[in-house]
């Protein structure tokens, strides 16, 4: 049994005081005088065991009836069946408040998070300080704090830029709340619960967790989404998402005009716009005017007509506009790497010129130099020598017989996962230290740009480029993939320049540079997971299978979610019944105390 | 001049209860004088109401039958109602000057209590009914006489009929100072000695005693051929117990103490009390014996009623 008030029960010190007094009290009676003291002896000898247990019965009554009332006092919640009101045992529960951008849709002119959040609200009110309590958000923290601090974390939660994967969500908070000594544990799921948010894995709920997820709309929300935007030679490649019911057919389904915006606010550049039509769930190419573009970082955006979910209906997107790279390649370079620079050529990516040098271990030269290990592993001292010469300070460790293994490159998608059969393990020899041609100081892990087998493979050190392993087939099978070109053509116009790819991550859309000094290096494209473009709402199997389970896991409408939620660990308040009990003693402690006979 | 009693003024439908202090609260008829005063002034207002002499003895004037007790002389014995029914009845006689009464007025220590300064003590209710009824004895000419005792006979006034026997027998109740224990038993067994001729015997006490040795000494009395009157005296605070929350009671004749709660004890004290009123009646009444059970806030002219 628990308390509400548990400090109440150090009254139970005062259930002594009945005693206490009976012991302290007895003080001498006056004396008077009295000739039919022989009837009295005589009516007290009849009475004396009447008397001794109405005094016993009087003292049980009145510790009783004081007990009773300092455990009213306390509030004891007392374990009850079926549902309905009432408090509950202590209880470790998770809420889950889906605030992902697909909560942002409008349905029947109310946001998707309002009834979340109200739900959310009303659970954590319902709480006691007896429970633990967590609530997580769309950025996956675990929150935990007082009741009233969750509760101003759920009114002033907005609808935000993150997907929330559920099953993983689930899983931390099942193991989370498994971990906690409490009666009662469970995992309120409060989502709109989109197909999307459960496609991948199962999570792993252990026995005695109750997951109780809110079931989703009865009916689905078309939406369109831009869901990326990509800029090539010239034009924007827009990719539109279609969600909900109208995928296939209805309005989703019908061309919606896009506008592409480039160099908004720019004025010294002046803002370009374009439009183009596209259909949901396909790819639309809008022709950019380039000849207007300066050479720089641009800046533009993809716009949809408003719809239901005005997350997705906007998305930025970033690319430089720089000359192609003059390149040359020695004849330690390799045929793979000359064929595919014959390529880049063709395709203006790259000119003829010494700024940038592709090499096999030899003698560097250019400006720029991209460097591949020597074919002849005897020569692979000499070139770690021309290498420290330069200032550069990675070289090749001895013998090319390091494991092979797959290649890892955040960065560089193309390439990730591509075998590496034979490759040298690039050692760093003085580590901070710059190489030359305007090696910067700052060079650190973020040189690393690929490894194999957690090993180094492609690191730039300075104005130099080093490659475990050389552009050939016997070494790797890279130059045989579709991503060579595109690697080489990386390595040539952006890499050896320290310049990186533009990469995307969730978040309120924005375009964020990386710089490097005064350079700009990179820039980061801020949106929100085309997945959540997709309004279509999970099944209800689909939601206990991926969330744990069917014996674990409930998908209740408001109202069930509302009756069942602590109604494993339901208790009531028993103080009324206690003050019920407290009124029958005090009756019955009159009735003895002023009976009598 | 005859006594006069000062009578306070009353609503008028308390009028004729006004003019008889045989029917007044006896406290308040104790304060207009002294023994003599109040007897004769309850005497007057008895006699003048519908009452007669309550008493009845043998004399040559027939009056009525009654049955047979134990202890009637067997002259007076009606044998033709014997004859003819073979029941025993005994003639009563209208006495004119022959009954010899003897009071007895229990003077120990409990008859000087009283529950409450409004009330009389027993004692002084005892003398006061005493005197009434030796004053009434002695205007019908019946030779009246007093005993007092306590653990001992403490006073003995033989029956007279003569002029001044009833001032002697008020002053020998005054004379009495109240006792210590009470032995009655031995009392009233030295008393049967003292009353060789039979005749009536009024005892007035609380009869805090033992009953059974008591019961004895009466029996004997009785069976001399004594018409034997037991006036039991009691306080209306020895009948319904109060007093503070807890109270140590002292018995003033034997100073046995005993401490308790009068209201827890009230009920089981009151049946005790109303058991042993009733173990006396039935006791007297096996053994011919008149008994009477007087609380001291019964005015005396209803409790000389009892009497008749």
């Amino acid at each position: 049994m628990t308390f509400i008030n548990p400090l109440a029960l150090l009254g139970l010190v005062a259930a002594a005081i009945p005693a206490l007094l009976h012991l302290l009290q007895r003080r001498v009676p006056p004396e008077l005088e009295f000739p039919a003291v022989r009837y009295l002896s005589a009516a007290e000898r009849e009475s004396a065991r009447r008397l001794k247990l109405r005094h016993l019965l009087l003292l049980i009554l009145r510790t009783a009836l004081i007990i009773v009332i300092v455990l009213a006092a306390a509030r004891p919640l007392v374990r009850m069946g079926g549902a309905g009101g009432g408090a509950h045992e202590p209880t470790a529960v998770v809420v889950i408040l889906d605030n992902s951008p697909s909560s942002g849709v409008v349905v029947d002119g109310r946001l998707v998070l309002d009834r979340l959040r109200v739900i959310a609200r009303t659970t954590i009110s319902r709480t006691t300080s007896a429970d633990r309590v967590w609530l997580m958000l769309c950025d996956g923290v675990l929150r935990r704090g007082t009741r009233e601090a969750l509760l101003a974390s759920v009114d002033s939660a907005t609808t935000g830029w993150q997907r929330l994967d559920l099953v993983q969500a689930v899983d931390r908070a099942a193991r989370l709340v498994d971990a906690q000594p409490l009666p009662g544990r469970e995992v309120h799921v409060l989502s709109d619960l989109q197909r999307s948010a459960l496609a991948e894995g199962r999570a792993v709920v252990p026995a005695g967790v109750r997951v109780l997820s809110l079931a989703a709309l009865d009916r689905a929300v078309a939406n369109r989404g831009i869901a990326e935007v990509r800029v090539t030679e010239g034009a924007a490649v827009i990719e539109l998402k279609g969600a909900g019911a109208g995928s296939a057919s209805g309005d989703a389904a019908q061309p919606v005009p896009v506008t592409i915006r480039v160099g908004a606010g720019r004025r010294d550049r002046g803002e370009i716009s374009a439009r183009g039509l596209a259909t949901p769930g396909s790819a639309v190419t809008i022709e950019i005017p380039v000849q207007n573009l300066s050479p720089g970082w641009w800046v533009g955006e993809a716009l949809l007509e408003p719809d239901e979910l005005r997350a997705d209906d906007r998305r930025p997107f970033a690319w430089r506009v720089a000359p192609a790279a003059r390149v040359t390649a020695t004849a330690g370079a390799g045929g793979f790497v000359a064929a595919a620079l014959a390529v880049l050529r063709e395709g203006s990516r790259v000119r003829d010129g010494s700024d940038v040098t592709f090499t096999g271990g030899e003698a560097l030269a250019g400006e720029l130099s991209i460097v591949q290990p020597p074919a002849d592993p005897a020569l692979v001292g000499q070139a770690n020598r021309a290498l420290g010469a330069r200032g550069v300070s990675w070289q090749w460790g001895g013998g090319a017989t390091s494991t092979p293994g797959p290649i890892s490159a955040p960065t560089l998608n193309g390439i990730a996962g591509v075998q590496v059969i034979r490759r040298y393990r690039l050692e760093q020899t003085s580590p901070g230290s710059g190489g030359s041609g305007g090696g910067s100081s700052d060079q650190s892990a973020d040189d690393v740009l690929a490894t194999v087998n957690d090993e180094p493979w492609l690191v730039r050190a300075g104005s130099t480029v080093l490659l475990g392993s050389r552009m050939d087939t016997a070494w790797t099978v890279l130059p045989a993939t579709p991503a060579f070109v595109p690697f080489i053509d990386a390595l040539a116009n952006r890499i050896v320049r320290g310049e990186a790819d533009v990469t995307t991550a969730e978040g309120a859309p924005r375009v964020e540079f990386r710089r490097r000094g005064t350079d700009t290096t990179g820039a980061t494209v801020f949106g929100p997971d085309p997945r959540e473009s997709d309004l279509t709402p999970a099944p209800k199997s689909l939601v206990e299978t991926a969330l744990g389970g069917e014996d674990r896991v409930e998908v209740l409408g408001d109202a069930e979610f509302a009756s069942e939620r602590f109604s494993g660990t339901r208790r009531t308040d028993g103080s009324g019944f206690l003050l019920v009990l407290a009124l029958l003693l005090a009756a019955s402690e009159l009735g003895v105390a002023t009976r009598t006979r | 001049m005859p006594w006069q009693p000062q009578v306070p003024a009353v609503p008028k439908e308390g009028h004729i209860l006004a003019q008889r202090l045989d029917l007044l609260d006896p406290a308040e008829v104790a304060r207009l004088g002294g023994i003599e005063i109040v007897a004769e002034g309850v005497v007057e207002g008895f006699l003048s109401g519908v009452h007669r002499s309550p008493f009845r003895g043998f004399s040559v004037e027939f009056t009525e039958h009654r049955a047979y007790q134990p202890g009637d002389e067997l002259r007076y014995l009606d044998w033709r109602i014997l004859a003819r029914s073979d029941r025993l009845f005994v003639k009563q006689f209208e006495e004119e000057t022959n009954l010899r009464a003897m009071i007895l007025v229990d003077a120990s220590r409990s008859m000087a209590w009283r529950g409450s300064p409004e009330r009389l003590t027993k004692r002084a209710y005892a003398d006061r009914l005493a005197a009434a009824l030796a004053l009434i004895l002695l205007r019908q000419r019946d030779a009246t006489g007093l005993v007092t005792f306590d653990e001992q006979v403490r006073q003995v006034i033989p029956p007279r009929v003569k002029a001044g026997q009833w001032t002697r027998v008020v002053r020998g109740l005054i004379a009495t100072p109240d006792g210590s224990g009470t032995a009655a038993h031995a009392a009233l067994q030295r008393l049967t000695a003292l009353l060789a001729r039979r005749g009536m015997v009024i005892l007035l006490s609380d009869l805090l005693f033992d009953r059974d040795l008591a019961l004895a000494a009466l029996r004997y009395l009785r069976h001399r051929g004594h018409q034997v009157i037991v006036f039991h005296l009691m306080d209306p605070a020895e009948v319904e117990l109060g007093g503070p929350p807890e109270v140590r009671f002292r018995d003033p004749e034997s100073s046995v103490t005993v401490v308790v709660r009068p209201r827890e004890l009230a009920r089981a004290y009151a049946d005790t009390v109303r058991r042993e009123i009733a173990a006396w009646r039935k006791a007297c009444r096996r053994h011919g014996i008149a008994y009477h059970h007087v609380q001291t806030d019964l005015p005396f002219g209803m409790a000389l009623r009892l009497l008749t």
